[in-house]
């Protein structure tokens, strides 16, 4: 938009750019440009065309919210959360009936409190309103996930030299927890 | 018609926006606008969101160019796209036979009762 467009015009997509990735943000300029200009074409001045032109595009939260349903780091952190109790379900079978645990007790603890700040960070990804904050949760939370699915499966066939039944399962869903968790971020990365 | 009463079928609707040929952000809702009359009323920048949806499920695909000095996002129908329009079509002509049977049939009904219960007066 250039220096010249109201004010109102400027403040509008300030406020969208504040929340959204700048391709979103020049396509919503665009369509912003051809609504105001339409009202100037049709005789109003710069001023009530504005007006007009962002009342037509709708609320800056009605549109954030919009966005915030379609980001793809949101869905990503759903698609995580459903399967968290089934990588986890696996990996306590796995190691209760093999009794196998992967690396000192201390790793161990270390694995819990990052799979703890994984589900948080998920979650705040899953539920997040806020555009920047659910892309950057949900890469983070990714990686998270893929370091410690990486980690129990290195740790346990350290320990245990092979994996076989339940092991074998557990590593298979946390290999496609890592794969799932690559492709999400790429998917965010390109969304921030 | 508002936006919410358009729930369920906006992805349709702006499918068959774009069935034309390619189309931007502001030329979709223009489209219908004009294939609807006017009578189409949402707020435009709703659209933008529900565009980058039917990109993320195959059914359109964006590209760039640059118009005026600005930069602007174009999408076009893909192959999967126009099947999902057409059963989307023909799933809503079965939706609206079936409502319109129903209500229209419903009204012959009470209609028929009506007369059968309160016969017209013999002129004779």
């Amino acid at each position: 938009m250039p220096e010249s467009e109201p004010r109102l015009i400027r403040g509008y997509l300030q406020v969208l750019a504040a929340q959204l990735p700048g391709p979103i943000v020049e396509e919503l300029t665009d369509g912003l440009t051809e609504t105001y200009r339409s009202y100037r074409t049709r005789g109003l001045p710069a001023d009530a065309a504005a007006e007009a032109a962002v009342e037509e595009f709708g609320s800056a939260q009605e549109i954030l919210a919009g966005f915030a349903r379609v980001n793809p780091a949101r869905q990503a952190a759903r698609r995580l959360l459903g399967l968290g109790p089934v990588v986890g379900g696996c990996w306590v079978a796995a190691l209760v009936t093999s009794r196998v645990w992967p690396g000192p007790e201390p790793a161990r603890v270390v694995l819990g409190l990052v799979l703890v700040a994984c589900i948080g960070l998920t979650f705040v990804a899953a539920l997040g309103r806020r555009y920047r904050v659910a892309v950057y949760s949900g890469i983070a939370g990714c990686a998270g996930f893929a370091a410690l699915d990486a980690s129990l499966i290195v740790g346990t066939l350290l320990v245990a030299g092979r994996a076989s039944g339940l092991t074998a399962l557990a590593i298979a869903v946390s290999s496609a927890r890592i794969a799932l968790c690559a492709r999400a971020a790429v998917a965010a990365q390109q969304n921030t | 018609m508002r936006a919410e009463e358009l729930k369920g079928h906006l992805d349709a609707v702006l499918l068959a926006a774009l069935e034309g040929g390619p189309r931007h952000g502001y030329a979709v809702i223009e489209a219908l606008r004009q294939s609807t009359d006017g009578r189409l009323d949402l707020p435009t920048g709703t659209i933008y969101p529900a565009l980058r949806r039917l990109e993320q499920a195959g059914l359109i695909a964006g590209t760039w160019s640059v118009v005026g000095g600005r930069r602007r996002r174009e999408y076009r129908l893909t192959p999967a796209g126009i099947r999902a329009l057409s059963g989307r079509r023909a799933a809503w002509r079965d939706f609206s036979a079936t409502v319109t049977a129903a209500l229209e049939n419903a009204a012959l009904k009470n209609a028929a009762l009506e007369d059968t219960a309160c016969p017209s007066p013999n002129p004779a």
